[in-house]
């Protein structure tokens, strides 16, 4: 350990250990461009200039090894002066598009413009003219003009996804970045490169000019893409989402997240059902909850009841959290005594990286509550067989993983069904066969835990408000009570239902809803 | 020194009956008369010398310093000089502003799809053109925005435009206020370095 002193104040250190990355996480805040925590050093936006007692000159923080005894001055006049003179020469040729520029309050320029940078500029000379709008690859677009060359995108393209598309051309004050000649920017990683871009240069064509980044009201939360559960932030404005950046979370996915699951979030917005159905003679009607939830108890019993349960069979799904699939096993187990269950994963494509083949991000949490019958690869082989040989007469299916997994011939065996029950979040082709229609919210209006696949249990809370819809979980219970089981809880409260996974699911024992945090815990497996 | 207060000696209330009230009274009918006579005068030879104006067949000639309904400068080419920067709808203490920015192929490439101005909320602050960077929003003189029908006090993009020509005493009362504020900066000592946030 180094014991080293900055601004005054005595520090210990792993020796060898750099200076900038020190100083931050101990919440110092010291300017810097080309610095990023999981990418290699590059020195070269100058920015994180300090002051070394002894070195002859400045130096940047970011490529200085701690050192026994080190004296550090980070916020003197004289290194005060020398950031200034480094600002004024990124913004030399930088325009002034902050306007018109989506990066515009999340800006790394305009936030050390804004501490260091002075009113004026003293260049006569026209700023210099570049390529704007550059299609550099499918869900990225690139304007030179604003790039400040720091190459934490060139880095994130040879170090992490390894696919080198990007490189800085030419030389000196005619630099710029572009993609290789004959490539494109396409890798499944492309727009961590616009996350990490301190300026306004690298864009996610799906944010671009959308909204203004102030209107964003930020959540912390889990992706539902795959059952990696990278950590994201969900931003929704105008009761919409609008974005999902992922969130730095060392045990899972450092800083990054796939293109895919960051563009994956349509499903929240878009198509929702809102109404329960039901089916009457001229066909699908528009009822009260209270109706629809009769119905489903009326319809889901007379099967529990009058064929000892071997007629009826449920499909779980893999997007409910914990807290839910605690009380569907409940009502699975108690209420409608279903001769088969299992767990619908969607299996789709995987990278040794971030991207997991499972397809929803509770998968591993729905199988440590025991409510898979077999492995995914299986797609649901015993109820299919249950159904086609007309042993299973009813079928209480929620998500829409089933219909994918079955594919062309989903149509003919949810067909065969006496008793369809439904309830998932979006309009789909299963709404036209099912008897009753439950509309279930989806990750981004839930307060929960999901399990990853790694064993660790992580928050999403709630981003948007559902109104007057209330919660998968809040249905089970009700159609539970109406089936006369005994209900684990008498209103559905996410943190008293993860208590009671603690105190009875044994890899479980020892968590707890408070101590979650933002990052998450391993269970006892993981 | 501005916000300060003053204290002012309250009069001795008068006593019940002022002897001099009546003469009070006969000098107030006196101006009153005086003005009658004038514009009796004047309706006779046809120099009407009244201050009464005819609304809503005459108007008032306004200030430029008058902040009537925000409009939307109009560039001569028929665009909005908007670019959907959204700080005005930032900058709304009453959020009557509603914007959905949108791409478009000129040079400029952001530019406002929708743009609604909520009137029956606007309170006529003028912060909105305060904080335009575009000089793209600037209160107009116009204050007729009564409607039979609540939906008619949202006012859309096509409502708001109107030519920059016809905003040119705005526009140069703006400006003039920008060059007494940089003045001032200039003259200020500059801001202390990486104080930090």
């Amino acid at each position: 350990m180094a014991r080293i002193t900055v601004d005054g104040v005595l520090l210990e250190a792993p020796d060898d250990s750099m200076l900038l990355p020190t100083l931050l996480d101990r919440g110092w805040q010291i300017p810097h461009y080309c610095y990023h925590p999981k990418l290699s050093i590059d020195g070269s936006c100058r920015m994180c200039l300090v002051k070394v007692e002894g070195m002859p000159k400045l130096t940047i923080a970011c490529n200085t090894p701690v050192r026994d005894g080190m004296v550090v001055d980070t916020r003197g006049p004289e290194v005060a002066k020398a950031r200034q003179g480094v600002l004024e020469l990124l913004l030399l040729n930088h325009p002034l598009d902050c306007p018109i520029c989506d990066q515009a309050g999340e800006c790394y320029l305009q936030d050390y413009a804004f501490e260091y940078g002075t009113r004026e500029a003293r260049t006569k000379e026209p700023r210099r003219k570049l390529l704007k709008r550059v299609d550099v690859g499918p869900r990225v677009v690139l304007d030179q003009e604003r790039c400040i060359l720091c190459r934490r995108c060139v880095r994130f393209c040879s170090e992490i996804t390894r696919t080198r598309e990007l490189g800085v051309f030419n030389m000196g004050d005619r630099s710029v970045v572009d993609v290789l000649p004959g490539t494109a920017l396409a890798n499944d990683y492309s727009v961590c490169t616009a996350d990490i871009c301190p300026v306004g240069a690298l864009l996610s064509k799906d944010f671009h000019h959308a909204l203004r980044v102030w209107f964003l009201d930020e959540s912390e939360s889990v992706c539902p893409g795959c059952t990696n559960g990278c950590n994201i932030k969900v931003g929704v404005a105008r009761r919409r989402v609008y974005r999902l950046l992922p969130r730095r979370n060392d045990h899972v996915n450092d800083t990054w997240m796939c293109d895919e699951g960051r563009l994956g979030y349509g499903f929240v917005n878009d198509a929702r059902l809102r109404e329960p159905r039901v089916r009457r003679d001229e066909g699908l009607a528009v009822v009260s909850w209270a109706e629809a939830l009769d119905e489903a108890a009326r319809r889901l019993g007379r099967l529990a009841h009058g064929h000892g349960g071997a007629a009826l069979a449920a499909i779980v799904s893999p997007h409910l959290t914990n807290e839910e699939l605690f009380v569907l096993r409940h009502l699975i187990a108690g209420g409608l005594r279903t001769a088969e269950h299992d767990l619908a994963v969607r299996i789709g494509s995987a990278d040794g990286f971030l991207m997991k083949a499972e397809k929803a991000a509770n998968a591993r949490g729905a199988r440590d509550l025991g409510l898979a019958a077999g492995p995914a690869e299986q797609g649901l082989g015993g109820i299919r067989a249950g159904i086609e040989a007309g042993r299973i007469r009813g079928l209480f299916v929620t998500g829409t993983d089933a219909w994918e997994i079955w594919g062309a011939d989903s149509p003919q065996i949810f067909g065969r069904l006496e008793t369809l029950v439904v309830q998932f979040a979006n309009a789909h082709p299963l709404v036209d066969l099912a008897h009753v229609v439950l509309p279930g919210l989806t990750f981004a209006e839930k307060e929960g835990t999901f399990t990853n696949v790694a064993g660790r249990v992580q928050r999403v809370r709630r981003a948007l408000d559902p109104a007057q819809q209330p919660t998968d979980g809040e249905i089970f219970l009700q159609i539970g009570r109406r089936l006369g089981i005994e209900v684990p809880a008498e209103a559905f409260e996410p943190a008293r239902i993860f208590r009671d996974i603690v105190a009875t699911v044994p890899a479980y024992r020892g968590l707890s809803w408070e101590t979650l945090g933002s990052l998450g815990a391993p269970t006892a497996e993981a | 020194m501005p916000g300060g207060v003053l204290t002012v000696a309250r009069r001795p209330r008068p006593r019940v009956v002022d002897p001099l009230g009546p003469i009070a009274i006969l000098r107030g009918l006196a101006v009153t008369g005086r003005h009658f006579l004038r514009n009796l005068w004047g309706f006779v030879r046809g120099t009407p010398r009244i201050f009464t104006i005819q609304y809503p067949e005459e108007s008032q000639r306004l200030s430029p310093a008058f902040r009537g309904m925000p409009v939307l400068v109009q560039m001569p080419d028929g665009k909005e000089r908007c670019v959907a920067c959204g700080l005005c709808e930032w900058a709304c203490p009453v959020d009557c502003i509603t914007i959905y920015p949108a791409e478009t192929a000129d040079e400029i490439e952001r530019y406002p799809e929708l743009f609604d101005i909520d009137m029956s909320r606007c309170m006529f602050c003028g912060l909105c053109e305060e904080a335009c960077p575009e000089e793209a929003i600037v209160m107009s003189q116009r204050v007729d925005i009564a409607t039979t029908d609540w939906r008619g006090s949202v006012w859309h993009k096509r409502d708001l435009l109107v030519p920059g020509s016809e905003l040119g005493t705005r526009l140069a009362h703006i400006r003039r206020g920008y060059e007494r504020a940089g003045a001032r900066l200039a003259s200020e000592q500059p801001v202390a370095q990486g104080q930090g946030r």
